[in-house]
């Protein structure tokens, strides 16, 4: 008998997002536009509970943590499997980013199990990956740390051998089936096929059912609400407008004309924030600390132009000249003007003129033992940069078995320190053992900015570090700036800026009340800097025992695609989906016009897939492209077949054109694609071969 | 989570279909009686989802099943400013050719002072309202008073009881199979609910209501016909929507639909509505006892925002939504009767059976003198309602109530007083039907054909030529099912399409149909993409021989209609 508790989310229905849901001014989403629905992955969680309880009968509860309305996704949950509700709902739990959610959330298991389950420890729970508004897949990881028992990530099936549970799970790359070695544990869903239907009994008992509601003082957490959030959102804007054409094709040899031209032009439709000014730290600057030219927003930065030209007016040199008369005097030099406050505070934030944190810049490397992943160097590229702004050294933790032989390979990438730990144990990447090696040396040496990939190991990795030392981190962010918050009294801080709600908005972040601050970034968001053999760069060698009570889960098996692909650096992608309905279509049409596209454009052609595509057999997991694949950054990227989901939107955004072929007109992939063609790919596929063959 | 079975699957009152006749008859009833529970499923995803009108409402009905209710329904989040779009301006207008346009209004005018029946399209004192927006709040309101509504819900089948003595509930369709109808690990067998009372508010060509009509043999003294009803809803400029005014409707008859003497005949007519926030609702009705082989409604509405009159407000405009529905208009002598006889011989005629009654477009309460049915909808659901609860201690009295107080009430006045007119156009056509319409009821019945039966090898000549974008279309309707599900539309025998329809009409389903769902594949004529479908029916009644059965697919399918 094993108990199982669900933690579900609701979040605004962003399948249904049309222009009219935001604040053109602000970009912030306008309340009640769009309808309330349960997170898909959630939905999807708990269908692998229920799945679960069919292996180990016991009770499934959902637990959801948000405002009374909230309770509409534990009576969807009641309507198909749960046999209880949990309603987590105060108002000082609200405003919290992911540690301040975990929290909570982990006091209510606590509590469910030890009133619910009689306090037997027989349980599991799920959660779908990541939730769609936020999307950082850091709250299960959290949750699993607070409790401090395992978390198993990317689930995609179940079964029970030798009377215990064998999960499946994506790794890079390939699948996994691994065995919790005890319980409770953190299952995460990345995908379950087949979601549950309400039935009538159901969901007649479910409108009728007492949901347990638990407030503040029910649980007594330690960490909630905006207080105990480590992460700031100090802007919200609209994206970059996408640049994509949207172009409906109607003739081929048209379309082939047309596109031929875009790609020799070399037309990106990828937009990536342009890289701003250099920063320069206070003391350094030209006209001395009053010029903070390097504020967070535009708005600031005018407001203390203008503050610094009525100082220069008035003859103020130093900080010490600053008092509370100025205050007015000021104001009457302003020509916009700025409240009594905001000049006090400005005043205030003067005085600050060193950096807010202390340390180097670092990054977590990742590996297959064998070679470092590219991820990893596009990291270095950035953390060297941001390095150099702030006259700071570049570090790496280079974890693993046998794995010393790639420090010269970080070295030359850019990388002046390399932090080499090495264990038997951490032969095979799990997370309890790497969370605490890698949570050890940041301990120990301190750096300020710590960078993650975010890929299947580093998206787990990350949150069990950032909560096990009490830092912010803020996930898959596709801009690292430093800049002043001076107001704030901040100088010289990581700008983390993200894209949320499925990318239709732009978030900046900064981390508070912590020693370190720390991001992911999705492959092939940052650029790598030239490779440089010739650099030099020290080996530190970081010894911390890894127990074997450490190691979580054992891994049964681990099943990587033979083929070797290289989509991170391919000039064309040719993906294939469910769509193609089965595997010799999908040889027949990837591989035929990735030949095609091979010849005729002379450049590296790689076939890709979606993760429907990969699950139904059609090609190996080493070639699925996305959010749980490989993100791409490609020339030119041909989706065929492949509907768009958003994991696989967000793993293609960065690809220069994006052309569409699918039978569905409402596929929403078309919407991110610069030219789309409606029609079956079985059909429409041998004549675009045929028209680049000519 | 315990299980009762009993419990939970039997409902005293269940209503089918959360549109405005079944959610009048909710609230009516829990007005009536708080302590009764009462159920209604829908088949939408959300109530309202699935509710396209025009539409003008007279406000009577609605107006007095609130206040009965008793609640302070303006409470309700949009309900207060619901009715307040009163029509200010209303033209008739005649359209000859692609250009011309004469006003008739003053005609309509001098109709209403003599008190003849085509005077009843008047709209004074009546508002503009979006059907979708009405239903949406009628829900809010029948959940405030204690209604469970269930969304999501298809209903499949009535379950007739072999004995005769009264109806037991319904069957809910399966849910989780594939396409080829092998169970998926999410299966779900469909539910079968019990009720002392059922109510069918299904809407137009209701699936369950035709399932008691079979079951239990209710007879229609003339076929029920139908139209079909295509509308955009179009955002324009703000000097186009100034120039047509934030209270007008304008009705339209004539072109492109019909030409007196030579032009093509389809009963039918336009309409464009003030919708506010520069937004107007425009339309067209088309008879489908249409002719023409080749003949698409949206293609005719295409033409129709082309007329000189309409492009002048629309051109330029972006489409907000669209959709179709069919609109039952047989009239008085096609609403379904079970016909039985009390015990002093006098005929009872219930528009039901024992202890189900039937409610608005599904009993098909349309007064084809306005071409408006939902005031009759809500009106006739109320009653049901009430009467559901009257009859809680012997329940297979429901129907002959229900009955009896349809007959004296304004629904039944209204269905009498236009009880000939679409069969006189049907027979005589328009252009000596109309006139001829006003002494209707002094002639005898007229008989009318199904509407199937009516199609020729005639060709009907569009303006516009080429394709018409269905797919646009569909996505403005917002239409989605889960693909792997088997196909809710089926072709009874292809070999109809492949040796007749195809060298007589073409297949005319692959033209008509306005989501696209048929195509033709090698040989066959397949419903290709069901998924696609927004759930008019039309494919039902305009196969022109009578060979496409329409299910209901797994629930929250079909259109995501949000003003319509």
């Amino acid at each position: 008998m094993t108990n199982y508790i669900v933690t579900v989310k609701q979040v605004p229905d962003i399948t249904q997002i049309t222009g009219n849901a935001f604040n053109p001014e602000t970009g912030t989403l306008k309340r009640g536009v769009l309808p309330s629905v349960i997170n898909k992955l959630d939905a999807d969680a708990l269908a692998f509970a229920n799945k679960l309880r069919t292996l180990s009968p016991g009770k499934i509860i959902c637990l959801t943590m948000g405002p009374p309305m909230s309770e509409e996704v534990l009576v969807y949950s009641l309507s198909r499997c749960a046999d209880s509700a949990v309603l987590l709902t105060d108002r000082a739990l609200g405003g919290a980013d992911t540690p301040a959610t975990a929290n909570p959330l982990a006091y209510a298991i606590k509590k469910i199990a030890k009133n619910m389950f009689n306090g037997s420890d027989d349980y599991i729970v799920i959660s779908g990956m990541q939730s769609v508004d936020g999307d950082t897949a850091q709250v299960p990881a959290q949750i699993a740390e607070e409790l401090q028992i395992p978390c198993i990530a990317y689930a995609t099936e179940v079964k029970i051998a030798e009377g215990k549970f064998q999960i499946e799970k994506i790794v890079a790359g390939g699948n996994q089936w691994v065995s919790p070695k005890r319980l409770p544990c953190v299952v995460t869903v990345a995908n379950y096929e087949y979601p549950l239907f309400a039935s009538f009994q159901r969901s007649r008992l479910a409108k009728k059912f007492a949901i347990t509601n638990w407030a503040l003082e029910d649980i007594s957490p330690t960490l909630y609400g905006y207080d105990g959030s480590k992460t700031r959102v100090t802007r919200v804007f609209p994206p970059p407008k996408s640049s994509r054409k949207n172009r409906e094709v109607n003739n081929i040899d048209e379309f082939i004309a047309d596109l031929l031209s875009d790609f020799k032009k070399g037309s990106a439709g990828a937009a990536l924030q342009a890289e701003e000014a250099d920063y320069i730290v206070p003391t350094e600057r030209e006209g001395g600390t009053f010029q903070r030219i390097f504020e967070s927003t535009d708005k600031e930065c005018e407001a203390f132009k203008q503050v610094a030209q009525a100082l220069s007016a008035l003859n103020i040199t130093s900080v010490e000249q600053l008092d509370e008369s100025l205050v007015d005097t000021i104001q009457e030099h302003l020509q916009k003007k700025l409240t009594k406050k905001a000049i006090q505070e400005m005043f205030e934030g003067y005085k600050v003129t060193e950096p807010s944190y202390s340390g180097d810049v670092w990054v977590v490397a990742e590996h297959d033992a064998e070679k470092t992943n590219d991820v990893t160097f596009e990291l270095l590229g950035k953390a060297s940069h941001l390095a150099k702004l702030l006259g700071l050294r570049v570090g790496v933790v280079l974890a693993g078995y046998k794995c010393g032989h790639m420090a010269n390979d970080l070295i030359a990438a850019g990388a002046d320190d390399v932090y080499l730990i090495e264990d038997a144990l951490l032969e095979d990447f799990r997370p309890v053992p790497y969370r605490k090696v890698v949570a050890d040396v940041l301990k120990k040496y301190d750096p300020q900015i710590v960078l993650f990939g975010a890929t299947p190991q580093g998206r787990v990795l990350a949150p069990m570090v950032a909560y096990r030392l009490g830092c912010g981190l803020t996930a898959d962010c596709t801009a690292l700036d430093i800049r002043d918050n001076t107001k704030r009294g901040a100088v010289g801080i990581l700008m983390q800026t993200r894209p949320a709600l499925g990318g239709n908005i732009m978030a900046t972040i900064i981390t508070k009340d912590s020693r370190i601050q720390m991001a992911t970034a999705r492959p092939g968001v940052m650029k790598r800097i030239q490779t440089d053999n010739s650099r030099k760069g020290n080996i530190i060698e970081h010894s911390i025992k890894v127990e074997d009570s450490d190691i979580e889960y054992d891994i049964v098996s681990t099943e990587l695609g033979s083929e070797s692909t290289n989509l991170t650096t391919a000039d064309v992608i040719v993906s294939g989906g469910k769509g193609l309905r089965n595997r010799d279509n999908f040889d027949k049409l990837v591989r035929n016009l990735a030949s095609v596209m091979r010849k005729k454009l002379n450049c590296q052609v790689e076939h890709g897939a979606s993760r429907a595509a990969v699950e139904q057999g059609f090609v190996g997991r080493t070639h699925q492209v996305g959010q749980t694949g490989t993100s791409v950054s490609p020339k030119l990227y041909i989706a065929l077949g492949i509907s768009g989901a958003i994991q696989h939107l967000i793993g293609i955004e960065n690809a220069g054109i994006i052309v569409a072929v699918n039978s569905d007109p409402q596929a929403p992939i078309f919407k991110h694609s610069d030219y789309y063609i409606v029609g079956n790919a079985e059909e429409i596929v041998p004549k675009i071969t045929a028209a680049l063959r000519d | 989570m315990e299980r009762k079975e009993k419990e939970y699957t039997h409902v005293s009152i269940l209503v089918v279909g959360a549109g405005p006749a079944g959610l009048a008859a909710a609230i009516a009833a829990k007005s009536a009686n708080k302590e009764i529970d009462i159920v209604v499923l829908e088949k939408a995803e959300a109530a309202g989802n699935h509710n396209l009108s025009g539409a003008v409402l007279e406000t009577v009905s609605l107006k007095r099943l609130l206040d009965e209710s008793g609640f302070d329904w303006q409470t309700i989040k949009g309900a207060d400013t619901l009715l307040e779009r009163g029509v200010k301006d209303d033209d008739v207008l005649f359209f000859l050719g692609k250009q011309l346009s004469v006003n008739i209004s003053p005609l309509i005018t001098i109709g209403r002072k003599l008190g003849l029946s085509f005077g009843q399209m008047c709209n004074e004192g009546n508002s503009i309202v979006s059907i979708s927006k009405l239903t949406k709040i009628l829900g809010e309101i029948a959940v405030s008073l204690g209604v469970e509504i269930y969304t999501g819900f298809g209903a499949k089948e009535i379950l007739y009881d072999r004995d005769g003595k009264k109806i037991n509930g319904i069957k809910l369709v399966d849910q989780g199979l594939d396409k080829e109808r092998n169970p998926q690990p999410n299966y779900v067998k469909g539910e079968t609910i019990t009720a002392d009372v059922v109510i069918l508010a299904e809407g137009t060509d209701g699936l369950v209501t035709e399932d008691l009509v079979a079951k239990a043999g209710l007879k229609r003294k003339n076929n029920q016909v139908f139209s079909v009803s295509v509308k955009e809803l179009i955002r324009v400029s703000k000097k186009q929507y100034q120039l047509f005014g934030d209270n007008r409707v304008v009705h339209t008859m004539g072109y492109p639909l019909w030409s007196p003497v030579f032009g093509p005949a389809i009963f039918g007519g336009g309409f464009a509505y003030s919708y506010g926030d520069n937004e107007i609702a425009v339309g067209i009705i088309v008879g489908a006892d249409w002719k023409y082989y080749n003949f698409n409604p949206q293609k005719a509405f295409e033409n129709f925002k082309q007329h000189t009159f309409i492009r002048q407000f629309v051109d330029g405009g972006e489409v907000i939504e669209a959709g179709v529905k069919m609109i039952p208009e047989g009239g008085y002598y096609a609403v379904p009767r079970y016909l039985q006889q009390d015990t002093n011989g006098k005929n009872l005629n219930t528009v039901g059976y024992k202890n189900v009654m039937i409610t608005g477009d599904s009993a098909g309460f349309v007064n084809m003198n306005k071409i408006k049915g939902l005031h009759n909808a809500i009106e006739s659901g109320s009653l049901a309602g009430k009467v559901a609860i009257q009859c809680m201690q012997n329940p297979e009295k429901a129907a002959q109530v229900y009955t009896g107080m349809l007959e004296y009430s304004s629904v039944m006045d209204e269905m009498k007083s236009a009880k000939n007119l679409r069969a006189i156009i049907a027979r005589f056509g328009q252009t000596i039907g109309y006139p001829l319409s006003i002494v209707g009821n002094y002639l005898p019945v007229f008989s009318m054909e199904e509407d199937y039966k009516a199609m020729t090898s005639d060709e009907f000549t569009f303006d516009i030529p080429g394709e018409y974008d269905k797919s646009t279309f569909v996505s403005l309707a917002g239409t989605e099912h889960r693909e792997e599900q088997p196909s809710h539309l089926s072709i009874l025998d292809s070999s109809l399409c492949i040796d007749k329809c195809d060298s007589a009409f073409q297949r005319a389903c692959i033209t008509f149909c306005p989501a696209g769902v048929y195509e033709k594949i090698g040989i066959n004529t397949h419903p290709a993409n069901p998924s696609n479908c927004v759930h008019c029916k039309t494919c039902q009644r305009k196969c022109p021989f009578d060979n496409i059965r329409w299910t209901v697919p797994e629930g929250n399918g079909g259109p995501k209609y949000k003003q319509m």
